[in-house]
C-alpha cells in the first residue's frame, strides 16, 4: 500500500474563460474503512485563491496551516494578497525544503491573478511544479480523472458549462476508485463571485 | 538549540523533521514516494558561434504522462542556459538555487557570469549530496571565454565535450549526434541537428515524448524557442466538446459575491454580499 | 485415476511438493471426495478422467506459491450475508470487485446458484468460488441420481468443505455460505478455504462483514416476515458498502423457502442511499445561500 492511498483522495482543477473550478471527493478513509463523508480537501487562501490537499490527511492539514502562516505574514508584510504564482512557488518551496523527508500530500493550487487570468497547477509530494493549461489532477482517482478530464475537457468554457464539465469528470472518475468518492465539492471562481456547490454523488 | 516561539520562514537548506517518521513508516511496509521524474532526452552541442541546447518536454510519474509540454531548459544567467533530467524538484530546485548565486555573484563583480562557475556552484551542491539530490544536467553558454558545454551527473563528475546527450533518451540522441556532428556547423545546421536528437529521443524512447525545445545562445544573444518543433500534435479533439446526457445534481450551492476589487482598504472586508 | 501413488506420498515429509514433473492431487475433482488412506477406486471409477495440473519444479515451491498467490491477487473485498428466519433462509450480497484501489466491476454475480434449493455466496477469488460452487453442483446432481433424493444442505457444505481442506495451504482463497433447503428445513453453513465449516443461524463474510453484523445482530428477530427479512438484509449491505470502500454496487437479495429459491431484490447501491436518507428537497434546489462577509 503506497502511502498516498492511506485516507484517498481526489483532487481536479479546470480552467474556464476567465475563470476556474477546483474540485474534490468528500471522503476521508482509514484504507478501506470510511470515517467521514463531509471532508474538506480545498482550502481557501484569500477570495481568489485555493489550494486543495491530496494524500494523507494528517500531512496535508498540518501543511496547510504553515501555509496560512506564512501567507498571514505575506499578507501582513505586504498588506495585499498573494498572486497565485508567488504561492505556488511558496508551497514549492516548503515542500522542497523537506526533500528528505516528505510531507505525504500532493497539492493542487488554483486562482485568479489580478488581471483574471486564471492560473491552476499541482505539484508532486517534493514540490516539483507542473504549469497547466487546462486541468491539472492528484490523489487516488488521478488516473481515472486523466482519462475522464482528457476526454471531456474543452478550451475556454464558461463558469457554468465549466462546472458541468469538471463536476461530471470528478463523479465519474471516483465511481471507479474504492478510496475517493462519497459526493463531491466544488468551487467555481469567476472575477465577481465564488460559487460553492455539494454534489450528490454514489454513496458506496 | 535556541528556538523562538514561533516558527519564522527558514533561512534556506533542508529540513530533515519528519526522516525518523517516515523511516517508520517504511520500515512497516509502507510503500516510499515515487517522484515526479522527467524520463527524459536533452542534448546541447557546440556550433560555430555558440551552444545549441535541446530538449523534449515530457514529465512522467511512473507510467503516467504527468505534464505533456514541461520545460527542461531552465535559465541560469543571461548567457547560460541549462536543461535538466532526473526527479523534476530536484533539476527545478538546484538550477534555481545557482541562477540566484549567479545573479548574486553578478552584482557583487558587475562581470558577466561564465560558465564555469555555474558548473562548480553545479557540482560542488551535487557532490555534497552524494548523489541523493538526483539531478542530470546539460550546462551550456557563452561567455568571455567562448562557448562552453558540460554535463554534470547526479553525483557531481562533469564532463566538458562539443557535443552531449543526457537523460533516458541519452543513448538515441547520441547515436544521432555521433553519426552526423561535426566541427564548424553552423547555426542552422546545429539547430536541426539538435532537433533531430531530440526527435530520436522522443519516437525511441518512451520516457520522452511532446514536443521539442530549443535554445541557441551565441555571444551576446540567446533564443529561446519554445516548442520549436512539434511533432505530436493531438489528432482528436472534439470540436463540439462533450455532450452529458444527465445534468450532475447538486445538494447545495453557496455564493458568495466578490467585491470590486481596485482599492486596497486596510482591513476592509474581505467579501461581502 | 489417483494421481499421487503411495510412494510419493512417503516423501511429503521430506520434499513436498518440490519433485520433478509431480502432478498435483486433484481428486477433489472425482465425484466423491477422497478418503485418504483406503483406496476408493471402489466409488469414483468409471465416471470420469480427473484432469491435472502439473506442478512448477522450483527449488523453493512455498516461496513460489506466495509470489504466485500475490501476483493473481484475488479479487477481494466483499460483503455477503445470510441468516434463517421463520420462513426459511435470506442471501444477500454487494456485487462489486476491486483490484487494489481500483473497482474492476459494478455488477459482479456474488451469489452462486448452485440447483433450485441451493445458493453459494462468494468471497475471495472469484475464480476459486465459481469453479468450485460449479463442482459442488456436479456432486450434489449426482448424488440426487444415485439416491433418488435431494443432498442436504449439511451434506452438500461437508462435500465442499472436505475439497477445500484436501487443497488446504495451496493458495485457495475461498470464504463461502451454503444456504438452501432440504427435507431438514433451512440450512446454513460457513465454509472457508482454511477448511473451516461452522453450522449457523446468522452469518455475514467479505471485508464488509463487521458493518453489516452490526446491522443484522440489531435486527435480527427470528420470527420476522419474509419481507421484514429482506429489507434487513438490504439495509446490512446497504450500511456495509457505505463503511466499506470495497464493497458497492447493487444488493441483491435471495430468499430459500420450502419450494427453492427466488431473488427478491437487486438495488442499485448509489439510489438506496437516497431512498434511507432522502435529501431535504430545500437544500436540495439551488438555494442561494448569502455569506456573511468575514472579516
Amino acid at each position: 500500500m503506497s502511502i498516498f492511498e492511506y485516507n484517498g483522495s481526489a483532487l481536479v482543477a479546470m480552467v474556464g474563460k476567465n475563470c476556474f473550478a477546483i474540485a474534490a471527493d468528500r471522503r476521508l478513509g482509514v484504507q478501506l474503512q470510511t470515517i467521514a463523508t463531509d471532508f474538506q480537501r480545498i482550502y481557501k487562501m484569500h477570495d481568489r485563491l485555493f489550494i486543495g490537499l491530496s494524500g494523507l490527511a494528517t500531512d496535508a492539514q498540518t501543511l496547510y496551516q504553515r501555509l496560512v502562516f506564512r501567507h498571514k505574514l505575506y499578507q501582513l508584510r505586504e498588506e495585499r494578497d498573494m498572486k497565485p504564482e508567488t504561492f505556488a512557488n511558496l508551497v514549492s518551496a516548503i515542500l522542497y525544503e523537506k526533500r528528505f523527508g516528505p510531507y505525504f500530500c500532493q497539492p493542487v493550487i488554483a486562482g485568479l491573478s489580478d488581471e483574471d487570468k486564471p492560473f491552476i497547477c499541482t505539484m508532486d509530494s517534493i514540490g516539483a511544479k507542473e504549469l497547466a493549461k487546462d486541468f491539472v489532477v492528484a490523489g487516488t482517482a488521478s488516473e481515472s480523472l486523466y482519462g475522464a478530464c482528457e476526454a471531456m475537457y474543452k478550451p475556454d468554457l464558461e463558469p457554468e458549462e465549466l462546472f458541468e464539465t469538471i463536476s461530471q469528470a470528478l463523479l465519474a472518475s471516483v465511481d471507479r476508485d474504492c478510496l475517493s468518492g462519497w459526493g463531491g465539492h466544488v468551487y467555481l471562481v469567476t472575477p465577481t463571485e465564488i460559487k460553492e456547490r455539494i454534489l450528490k454523488g454514489r454513496m458506496d | 538549540m535556541t528556538k523562538s516561539t514561533i516558527e519564522l520562514p527558514p533561512k534556506g537548506g533542508f529540513s530533515f523533521d519528519l526522516c525518523k517518521r517516515n523511516e517508520m513508516l517504511f520500515k512497516k511496509g509502507v510503500q516510499p514516494p515515487s517522484f515526479r521524474k522527467t524520463g527524459t532526452t536533452i542534448v546541447g552541442l557546440i556550433f560555430q558561434e555558440g551552444v545549441v541546447l535541446g530538449a523534449d518536454t515530457r514529465a512522467t510519474e511512473g507510467p503516467i504522462v504527468a505534464d505533456k509540454n514541461c520545460e527542461k531548459i531552465h535559465y541560469m544567467a543571461p548567457n547560460i542556459y541549462c536543461c535538466g533530467a532526473g526527479t523534476a524538484a530536484d533539476t527545478e530546485a538546484v538550477t534555481d538555487m545557482v541562477s540566484s548565486q549567479l545573479k548574486l555573484h553578478r552584482y557583487h563583480t558587475g562581470r558577466e557570469s561564465r560558465v564555469v562557475t555555474a558548473l562548480t556552484l553545479l557540482k560542488s551542491h551535487l557532490f555534497n549530496y552524494q548523489g541523493y539530490v538526483s539531478a542530470a544536467l546539460v550546462l551550456g553558454g557563452v561567455d568571455v571565454t567562448g562557448p562552453h558545454l558540460h554535463t554534470i551527473y547526479p553525483h557531481g563528475s562533469t564532463d566538458t565535450l562539443p557535443f552531449a546527450t543526457m537523460g533516458s533518451g541519452s543513448l538515441a540522441a547520441m547515436s544521432v549526434f555521433e553519426s552526423k556532428y561535426r566541427e564548424g556547423l553552423t547555426r542552422e545546421e546545429g539547430i536541426n541537428l539538435v532537433c533531430e536528437a531530440i526527435s530520436s529521443g522522443i519516437f525511441n524512447d518512451l520516457g520522452s515524448g511532446s514536443n521539442v525545445d530549443v535554445c541557441v545562445i551565441t555571444k551576446g544573444n540567446v533564443e529561446y524557442l519554445r516548442n520549436h518543433v512539434l511533432p505530436n500534435p493531438r489528432t482528436y479533439t472534439s470540436a463540439k466538446g462533450y455532450s452529458f446526457p444527465k445534468p450532475t445534481e447538486v445538494l447545495m450551492t453557496k455564493v458568495i459575491k466578490l467585491k470590486e476589487k481596485v482599492e486596497v482598504i486596510e482591513g476592509g472586508d474581505a467579501m461581502e454580499e | 485415476m489417483r494421481m499421487v501413488e503411495e510412494g510419493d506420498r512417503k516423501l511429503y515429509p521430506f520434499r513436498p511438493y518440490v519433485c520433478d514433473g509431480m502432478k498435483l492431487d486433484t481428486s477433489g475433482l472425482e465425484s466423491t471426495a477422497p478418503v485418504f488412506g483406503i483406496g476408493n477406486e471402489f466409488l469414483s471409477s468409471g465416471f470420469q478422467m480427473t484432469p491435472s495440473f502439473q506442478l512448477p519444479s522450483a527449488t523453493d515451491f512455498e516461496g513460489f506459491q506466495k509470489e504466485a498467490i500475490q501476483m493473481v491477487k484475488p479479487a477481494k473485498g466483499t460483503t455477503t450475508l445470510a441468516f434463517i428466519f421463520k420462513h426459511g433462509v435470506m442471501v444477500a450480497a454487494d456485487s462489486r470487485a476491486s483490484m487494489g484501489g481500483y473497482i474492476s466491476s459494478q455488477s459482479v454475480k456474488k451469489i452462486i446458484e448452485i440447483n433450485p434449493y441451493m445458493l453459494g455466496t462468494m468471497a475471495g477469488g472469484a475464480a476459486d468460488c465459481q469453479f468450485w460452487h460449479r463442482n459442488l453442483g456436479i456432486k450434489c446432481r449426482l448424488h440426487e441420481l444415485a439416491n433418488k433424493r435431494r443432498i442436504t444442505v449439511t451434506g452438500a457444505s461437508k462435500l465442499l468443505a472436505n475439497i477445500l481442506y484436501s487443497y488446504r495451504g495451496m493458495g485457495l482463497s475461498v470464504g463461502t455460505m451454503i444456504a438452501g433447503w432440504d427435507e431438514t428445513g433451512p440450512g446454513l453453513y460457513y465454509v472457508d478455504s482454511e477448511g473451516g465449516r461452522l453450522k449457523g443461524m446468522r452469518f455475514s463474510v467479505g471485508s464488509g462483514s463487521p458493518y453489516a453484523y452490526g446491522v443484522l445482530d440489531n435486527g435480527y428477530r427470528y420470527d420476522m416476515t419474509i419481507e421484514e427479512a429482506a429489507e434487513l438484509a438490504r439495509r446490512a449491505i446497504y450500511h456495509a458498502t457505505f463503511r466499506d470502500g470495497a464493497s458497492g454496487g447493487v444488493a441483491s437479495v435471495y430468499y430459500v423457502g420450502s419450494e427453492g429459491w427466488k431473488k427478491l431484490s437487486g438495488d442499485d447501491v448509489g439510489e438506496l442511499h437516497y431512498k434511507y436518507y432522502p435529501v431535504v428537497p430545500a437544500a436540495s434546489v439551488e438555494h442561494e445561500m448569502v455569506e456573511v462577509g468575514a472579516a
